[in-house]
């Protein structure tokens, strides 16, 4: 059983009289632990697959199982509670809380965790050490670099132990050395903790990193 | 120790984002709120002074000369220093309408420093210890045994008292010497402010020629009806034998304080509900704001897990803060107000009653909740909307 199975899965935008085909009958499977990264233009469909895949928006039609379960039919309580527990989120802005210090922003997905806190705050002091920044734990967003806030992002992503990040263009504004400094990162997550990563990019260097590629045209995988 | 990071602390971070804006609604919040403590306490105040004077007289009517009924509430509910007089025939007279069970009189005389009497200017009352159920409880109380001739006892609020912190001493009323045995307990009507004497005293306070009273001549009719009898019924009785006397009912007593009141109430009424739809109006239009504001914010923490409820309770711990502080400053500073202003007014500076602890405490729990339920009314919307984004939405609305 694959990790995440999608079957036949569309996702369809009506804008007045217009239906937009955002993703068009896409299928695929993605195994534990797989390191993959999907390409395609601007409004080929790459950020809607992801956030089916993460339940952040649902299918007008098809099926996404997770683990083997049908994530598609869950109720809206039980979508925040997958997203919570078995998906770490990147976006394509850091997507920091301004009002919160860095410590804060990782602890933010355990608040809203059922699961027992105590230790959280040592968890989240361990986990921006391992991005790096652990001298700036006590930092606000605006008194970070753009690398920084996506170090941040990473370890908030992973403060639930999810057991799939998926990240949005997650090193779009930054500069090559810290991009490079990012995938590392991402490829040694992805080795240590068995975290499947599937990232969206424009840099098809990048994406040549990933164990396995998709290209996307217009709602549909063109390539594997 | 590290501070534990809960959804409390977020909700408090984000008030603390735009304190000014924070603060203007827990002050539009506070000054609702005030005006609602401040308006509550004037009511309940003239209200509630009212209903104890009218239970603790103790008796079910009150016969005072014709044309005198506003002058006996002026004395009774307001500590008003006024005296007004009846032929004491009138009791007899009374005694003999069909209802009418027990009945003592007493009559107030007025005295003037400096003319007739060592004392400040105030009612002293003298009564009836045979007959009388108005004072005797107080007095057995006070005393354990009746005021003998040439005794008296002051109430509790009398300025002599005040003024001397007596205990026992000699004071000239009406051209006659009098030894001052106690301070009565404070009995919540208009007369803790009198001094009480024996009506055996008034022959030789006549013969002094001091004071403003004729032989013959009371005040006030107090009048217990037998059991089964309306009072309202022996009242227009009493009133249809007896033309020189006037008559009210227990129920009746600062029956026009009351309809006064009724319109003050109104004016108060009208004034909160403005203002509370004033209110309501501000919390919608900043938490409107706050929605449009922080949706990206809601679109992360749902896209990270955040489920709708974890959404509201965020807005609504805000809302609880902003109203709660808010609510708890108008509280105070409408306590204080009503404190203040009490003595600016004329119908609440003569009232022997004040609120009790009790009262003030019910009042300030109203309007704790009125002042909290009042933004969450204004936030309900902003809320409802704002918990029902779309994630992706949201955050791609950068």
């Amino acid at each position: 059983m694959s990790q995440i199975e999608i079957a036949d899965i569309s996702k369809i935008y009506t804008i007045g009289d217009l239906n937009i085909r955002a993703v068009d009958n896409v299928s695929l499977k993605i195994e534990k632990g797989e390191f993959l990264s999907v390409v395609g233009h601007s409004g080929s469909g790459k950020t809607t697959l992801i956030s089916i895949i993460g339940g952040i928006i649902r299918p007008t039609s098809g099926r996404v199982l997770f683990e083997g379960s049908d994530i598609s039919s869950l109720n809206d309580e039980k979508l925040s509670e997958y997203r919570n527990e078995k998906i770490g989120f990147m976006f394509q802005f850091a997507s920091l809380l301004p009002i919160l210090t860095a410590k804060e922003n990782v602890l933010l997905p355990g608040i809203f965790s059922p699961k027992e806190k105590s230790g959280a705050a040592g968890k989240a002091e361990e986990y921006l050490n391992m991005v790096g920044i652990g001298e700036k734990t006590n930092a606000y967003p605006s008194q970070l670099s753009g690398g920084q806030q996506r170090r941040v992002a990473i370890a908030r992503a992973l403060m639930n132990e999810p057991e799939v990040i998926l990240a949005d263009e997650p090193t779009g504004d930054l500069d090559e050395e810290t991009e490079a400094e990012i995938m590392e990162l991402f490829k040694r997550l992805n080795r240590e903790k068995k975290v499947t990563f599937i990232f969206i990019t424009h840099n098809l260097d990048l994406a040549r990193q990933a164990q396995k590629q998709i290209r996307m045209t217009h709602g549909v995988i063109k390539e594997i | 120790m590290t501070k534990e990071f809960t959804i409390f602390s977020l909700a408090l971070k984000n008030l603390k984002r735009k304190p000014l804006r924070t603060g203007i609604l827990i002050v539009a919040i506070g000054l609702l709120v005030s005006v609602l403590v401040f308006a509550l306490s004037f009511v309940r105040r003239v209200d509630s002074s009212i209903r104890i004077t009218s239970d603790r007289l103790g008796s079910d009517l009150l016969i005072v000369p014709t044309g005198s009924r506003g002058a006996a509430e002026d004395v009774l509910l307001e500590n008003k220093v006024k005296s007004f007089y009846m032929d004491k025939g009138i009791i007899d007279r009374v005694k003999n309408i069909k209802g009418i069970d027990r009945l003592t009189y007493q009559t107030y005389l007025v005295t003037i420093t400096g003319v007739c009497c060592d004392v400040p200017e105030t009612i002293v009352v003298a009564f009836n210890q045979d007959t009388d159920f108005v004072i005797k409880p107080w007095l057995t109380k006070k005393l354990g045994r009746e005021l003998k001739k040439g005794e008296a006892i002051v109430g509790s609020e009398s300025a002599f008292n005040i003024r001397l912190g007596l205990t026992e001493v000699d004071s000239v009323l009406f051209g006659s010497i009098f030894k001052m045995v106690g301070v009565l307990d404070k009995t919540g009507t208009g007369l803790d402010t009198a001094i009480f004497i024996d009506d055996k005293n008034i022959d030789e306070i006549l013969q002094k020629g001091k004071a403003n009273i004729k032989p013959g001549q009371i005040s006030v009719i107090f009048a217990k009806v037998r059991k089964g009898y309306d009072p309202y019924e022996v009242a227009g009785s009493i009133e249809d034998s007896i033309i020189e006397a006037d008559t009210v009912a227990r129920k009746d007593i600062g029956k026009g304080l009351i309809n006064t009141l009724r319109d003050i109430n109104r004016i108060f009424s009208a004034t909160v509900m403005l203002a509370s739809i004033l209110s309501i109006f501000l919390v919608w239009a900043v938490f409107s704001a706050i929605a449009n504001e922080r949706a990206k914010e809601v679109g992360i923490m749902r896209a990270i897990g955040a489920k709708e409820n974890h959404v509201v309770k965020i807005f609504f711990l805000e809302v609880f803060v902003i109203g709660s502080i808010g609510s708890i400053l108008g509280i105070i500073s409408g306590t204080v107000l009503s404190l203040l202003l009490a003595k600016t007014f004329i119908i609440l500076k003569n009232l022997s009653n004040d609120l009790s602890i009790a009262e003030r405490i019910s009042i300030g729990i109203l309007s704790l909740f009125a002042g909290t339920g009042i933004c969450v009314v204004g936030a309900l919307l902003p809320i409802q909307r704002i918990k029902k984004l779309e994630p992706l939405l949201a955050i791609k609305e950068e």
